[in-house]
C-alpha cells in the first residue's frame, strides 16, 4: 500500500499513473450540538483506474462518511488544525511543536493547517462549488447502498432512467430514448428484463440491488461508491450481486469503493484497507 | 424533468396531498360562490333602485318649476337620453277601504311618457299569468286561477291607463296604481307571490268585519293632500279625494313598495293647484278698477293685470341610453338645463339651484355597499387563502418528512437543491391547479343550481336560507363573473405554491446525508 500522505509537498505536478481519485488528509468532524465528534483524522487512500478497493472497519468508524465524502455528498472539514495524529500509524502527538516526524512511526508528520483534498481525476472535489459537485455526482459517481434506496412511487425502469434525467435536466427529453435503452439493457443484463414495470416493493432485496446498482450506472460513472451492498442481503444473494458487480467491471471497466465488513467482499477486492480510530490502515 | 415524473407520481399515488388540493377547491368554491351571490344580490337590489327613477331626476320640489314639456322635449332632443317624461311629486296621506290612514309618497305620472322612462308597467303585479313564477311550482299564485283571467287582464289595461270604470259600463275615472305593500293586504308567501287578504273593518264596539274588496277589482282610496299655500302665503288648505284603484306594483325596493302611489299626472297637478292658471298680478286689490284701453269703459283692475301662470312639475326624469356613465348623464343633463333656463330668465329656477340626481346619487347606500363588495370579499379571501396557505404548509411538511430519505437519494444522484425545491413547488402549483379548477367547476355547478339546491335543502332538511317573505327576489339572483372566477383561480394556485414554498424551501436545505441516513 501506498500512502499519499508520505510526501504531500513534493509532488506538483500528477505522476504518470496517477489515481483515479487521491484522497488526502481528509477529516470529518460532525457536530452534535455544541460536541464535536471527530470521525476522521486525516485519511489518506489512493485508487487506481479499474482498480477495487474493499474498506474494512467496525461499525461506526466513519466508512460511510468516507464515502459520502468521496462521492461529493458531503464536505470534508475545511481547515486541518491542531494536526494531532499521524496520518499512518494514528499516533497523538497533541503538545507536540510543529513535529517534522512522527516520534512513533518516522514517517513526515504533516505541516499544520493543511487542508484536505479529494483528487478526482486531475479535478479537486473539495473545491468544487455546489453546482459542479452536483454535476460531479451525477456524471462521475454511482452511489449504491446498504439499503438500496430506490423512490417507492418509481416503477423499476424509472427508478433506473431517474439518473439520467437528473443528469441532462430539461436536455433529457432528446436523450430518453437512449436513457431508457441503456436502462433495459443494464437491467437485462441483471435479469430483470421482464420486470420494468413493477414497483420496488413488489422486489426481493436482491433484485432490488440490482436496481440501484443499473441505476447507479446509468450515467457511465468512472467510479462506484458501494457502503456496504450486500450487508442487508443472505450470503447467496450477496454473491450473486458481487458477480454481477464482477461482470459490470470486466465489460465496462469500473473503479469501485466497497465498504464492507464481509469477508467475501474483501476477498474479491483488488485490494483492502481498514479504517480504524479514523485513519486508514494498511491491510 | 425528474420533478414532473415525481409530481406526476405523486399526483396519483399520494392521498394526504389530496387533502390540500380539496383544501384549495373548498376555498376556491367558497370564495367563488360568495362573490357571486353577493354580487347578484346587490346587482338586483341596484336594479330594484333604479325603478320608477329613471336615470336622472331634475327636481325643483314642492312648488316645482314651469315649462316642463319644453325641457322634456330637449331631453328627448339629446342624443344621450332616449325618453323623458313630467313628474309630480308629493306627500299625501291616504285612508284604506278598512279605515286605516297611512303616508304616501305621491307620485303623478303620465302613464306612456313614465312607462317609456321607468318600464313601470313591467313592475305591475295583478296581470293574467299562464306560467306560474319560479319557485311557485304549485301553482298558488291566484293570478293563475281559472276564471280570473278577464279581471286581471282588465286590471293590466287599468295600469297602462291609469284609470278605472267604478261600475260596469260607467265612463273611466283617473286611477292610482299603488305600491304592492302600501294597504298590506297582499302578504308575500313562501314561495314568493302574494295571497291576497279580506281586509277586517275594526268597529266602534271593538268588533271586527270584513271589508269585501280587492283592491284591483273595486278598491278605492281616500287621499288628503296639502297643495303649496296659494300666493305665497302660510294657510295650507288641504283637499281630499277618493280615487279608485288601478293596480298595485312591486319594485324591488320595500320603502317604495311600501310607501309610493302613482297618480296620474294631470289629475295630481290638478289637486295640487300646479296646472296652467291666470294669476292675479301680486299687490293687486280685488276692487281696483281700470279704463279699458280700446272701449274706454271701467273695468277691474285684476283682469287687465292678470297673466297666465303656466303649468308646472316637481321634476322631470330620463332614461339615458346604454352606456352613459353617472357623471357623463349628469354632465349633459345640467348642460341642458343650463341651455333651458337661459331661454327663460327669472322663470324657473337657476341652472346652480335646480336639484339634478343621477339614478346613483339616489341610490347612494346602494351604490357604496356594491363598491364595497369587493373588499368585503377580498378580506374574506384573504382569511380563507390564509387558512389554506397554512393547511398546504402543515400537509407539505409532514410529506417532506414522509420522503426525506427520497429527497437524499435524489441529492446523491446529482439533485441541486433548487431541483428538489423545484419538486414540491411543481407538485404545489399542480395540486393548486387542480384544486382551483375543481373549485372554479364546482362553484359554476353550484351557482349555476344554486335554487335548486336551495330548493332541495328546503325539502330535506327544511333548510330554508333564502326565504322570499323575507327577500325581495324570488331567486336567488348570482352570476358568476368571469374575471373573478379567473382571479379566484390564480389566487387558488398562489396559495397551494405559497404553502408549499415553505417546506420546499426547507427540503432544499438538509443534508443529503443525513436525508440518507434519515430512517
Ligand atoms: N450527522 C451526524 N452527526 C453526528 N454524528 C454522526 C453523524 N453522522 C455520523 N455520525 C457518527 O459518525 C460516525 C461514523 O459514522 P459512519 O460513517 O456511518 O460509520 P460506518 O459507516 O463506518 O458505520 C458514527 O459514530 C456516527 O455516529
Ligand atoms: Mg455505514
Amino acid at each position: 500500500m501506498t500512502t499519499a500522505a508520505a510526501q504531500p509537498e513534493l509532488r506538483t505536478t500528477p505522476p504518470a499513473h496517477a489515481p483515479l481519485i487521491r484522497v488526502e488528509r481528509l477529516r470529518k468532524t460532525y457536530k452534535l450540538g455544541r460536541v464535536k465528534v471527530p470521525v476522521l483524522h486525516g485519511v489518506s487512500l489512493d485508487v487506481a483506474s479499474d482498480e477495487t478497493v474493499a474498506i474494512l472497519g467496525a461499525s461506526g468508524s466513519g466508512k460511510s462518511t468516507l464515502l459520502h465524502l468521496v462521492g461529493g455528498l458531503d464536505r470534508p472539514d475545511r481547515q486541518v488544525k491542531n494536526y494531532r495524529r499521524c496520518a499512518r500509524c494514528g499516533y497523538d502527538m497533541a503538545g507536540l511543536e510543529a513535529p517534522r516526524v512522527c516520534p512513533e512511526c518516522a514517517c513526515p508528520a504533516p505541516a499544520l493547517n493543511e487542508r484536505a483534498s479529494i483528487v478526482f481525476d486531475g479535478r479537486n472535489v473539495t473545491s468544487l462549488s455546489a453546482r459542479q459537485l452536483n454535476r460531479f455526482r451525477a456524471r462521475d459517481v454511482g452511489f449504491v447502498f446498504q439499503f438500496y434506496h430506490l423512490l417507492p412511487e418509481l416503477t423499476v425502469l424509472q427508478n433506473v432512467t431517474v439518473g439520467a434525467m437528473i443528469r441532462h435536466g430539461l436536455g433529457y427529453a432528446s436523450s430518453a430514448a437512449d436513457a431508457r435503452a441503456r436502462a433495459g439493457e443494464l437491467l437485462d443484463a441483471f435479469g430483470l428484463g421482464h420486470r420494468l414495470r413493477h414497483r420496488p416493493a413488489q422486489l426481493s432485496g436482491g433484485e432490488r440491488q440490482r436496481v440501484a446498482i443499473a441505476r447507479a450506472l446509468i450515467n457511465k460513472p468512472r467510479l462506484l461508491l458501494a457502503d456496504e451492498p450486500t450487508g442487508n442481503l443472505d450470503a447467496e444473494t450477496g454473491a450473486q450481486i458481487l458477480d454481477a458487480l464482477a461482470d459490470l467491471r470486466e465489460k465496462f471497466g469500473l473503479t469501485m469503493l466497497m465498504v464492507t465488513h464481509d469477508p467475501a467482499v474483501a476477498e474479491r477486492a483488488d485490494r483492502v484497507v481498514r479504517l480504524h480510530d479514523g485513519v486508514i490502515q494498511g491491510a | 424533468m425528474y420533478q414532473a415524473l415525481l409530481t406526476r407520481k405523486y399526483l396519483t399515488s399520494k392521498i394526504m396531498p389530496l387533502l390540500a388540493m380539496v383544501a384549495v377547491m373548498l376555498s376556491v368554491a367558497t370564495v367563488l360562490i360568495t362573490w357571486s351571490v353577493m354580487g347578484g344580490f346587490l346587482r338586483a337590489l341596484l336594479d330594484s333602485g333604479r325603478v320608477l327613477v329613471g336615470d336622472v331626476t331634475i327636481t325643483w320640489p314642492a312648488i316645482g318649476f314651469a315649462h316642463y314639456d319644453e325641457l322634456v322635449a330637449d331631453l328627448e332632443d339629446d342624443e344621450m337620453f332616449v325618453a323623458a317624461t313630467p313628474v309630480i311629486e308629493y306627500f299625501a296621506q291616504i285612508q284604506l277601504p278598512d279605515g286605516r290612514p297611512t303616508e304616501v309618497y305621491l307620485k303623478g305620472v303620465v302613464p306612456d311618457g313614465f312607462d317609456r322612462v321607468t318600464a313601470y308597467m313591467d313592475h305591475v303585479w295583478w296581470r293574467a299569468l299562464d306560467e306560474p313564477t319560479a319557485r311557485d311550482e304549485e301553482g298558488a299564485d291566484i293570478r293563475l286561477l281559472d276564471g280570473n283571467e278577464a279581471v286581471f287582464a282588465e286590471a293590466l289595461d287599468n295600469a297602462r291607463s291609469m284609470s278605472r270604470a267604478l261600475g260596469d259600463g260607467e265612463a273611466h275615472r283617473p286611477a292610482a296604481i299603488l305600491g304592492i305593500e302600501v294597504t298590506g293586504y297582499n302578504r308575500r308567501n313562501a314561495v314568493g307571490v302574494y295571497d291576497y287578504l279580506i281586509p277586517y273593518r275594526t268597529l266602534p264596539d271593538g268588533t271586527e268585519e270584513p271589508v269585501p274588496v280587492f283592491m284591483p277589482l273595486n278598491g278605492e282610496i281616500i287621499l288628503t293632500v296639502l297643495p303649496p299655500a296659494k300666493g305665497g302665503g302660510i294657510v295650507a288648505e288641504p283637499v281630499t279625494r277618493s280615487i279608485p284603484v288601478a293596480n298595485e306594483f312591486q319594485s324591488g325596493i320595500y320603502e317604495a313598495d311600501k310607501n309610493t302611489v302613482l297618480v296620474p299626472f294631470d289629475w295630481l297637478q290638478n289637486i295640487l293647484n300646479l296646472g296652467e292658471a291666470r294669476r292675479t298680478r301680486p299687490g293687486a286689490s280685488m276692487f281696483e278698477t281700470a279704463f279699458d284701453p280700446v272701449t274706454g269703459e271701467q273695468i277691474p283692475a285684476a283682469a287687465a293685470g292678470a297673466q297666465v301662470s303656466p303649468a308646472r312639475a316637481t321634476s322631470v326624469i330620463a332614461l339615458a341610453r346604454d352606456g352613459a356613465t353617472p357623471d357623463q348623464i349628469r354632465q349633459r343633463t345640467r348642460e341642458i338645463y343650463a341651455e333651458f333656463a337661459a331661454r327663460h330668465p327669472g322663470e324657473i329656477p337657476s341652472p346652480s339651484a335646480i336639484q339634478i340626481a343621477t339614478w346613483e346619487d339616489l341610490n347612494r347606500t346602494l351604490v357604496a355597499a356594491v363598491k364595497k363588495e369587493t373588499g368585503l370579499v377580498l378580506f374574506i379571501f384573504g382569511i380563507v387563502c390564509f387558512t389554506t396557505v397554512f393547511l398546504v404548509l402543515a400537509i407539505f411538511w409532514a410529506m417532506i418528512n414522509e420522503k426525506t430519505r427520497d429527497i437524499g437519494i435524489l441529492r446523491a444522484l446529482g439533485a441541486s437543491t433548487t431541483g428538489v425545491a423545484t419538486i414540491w413547488l411543481s407538485y404545489g402549483a399542480a395540486l393548486g391547479l387542480v384544486g382551483a379548477i375543481l373549485g372554479v367547476a364546482a362553484s359554476i355547478l353550484i351557482v349555476h343550481n344554486i335554487n335548486e339546491i336551495h330548493a332541495w335543502l328546503g325539502s330535506a332538511f327544511g333548510l330554508v336560507i333564502w326565504d322570499p317573505r323575507v327577500y325581495y327576489f324570488v331567486e336567488i339572483p348570482s352570476d358568476i363573473v368571469p374575471i373573478n372566477a379567473l382571479v379566484v383561480l390564480l389566487a387558488g394556485i398562489a396559495t397551494c405554491i405559497i404553502g408549499a414554498a415553505i417546506p420546499a424551501f426547507r427540503s432544499a436545505r438538509m443534508d443529503p446525508v443525513e436525508s440518507l441516513r434519515f430512517e
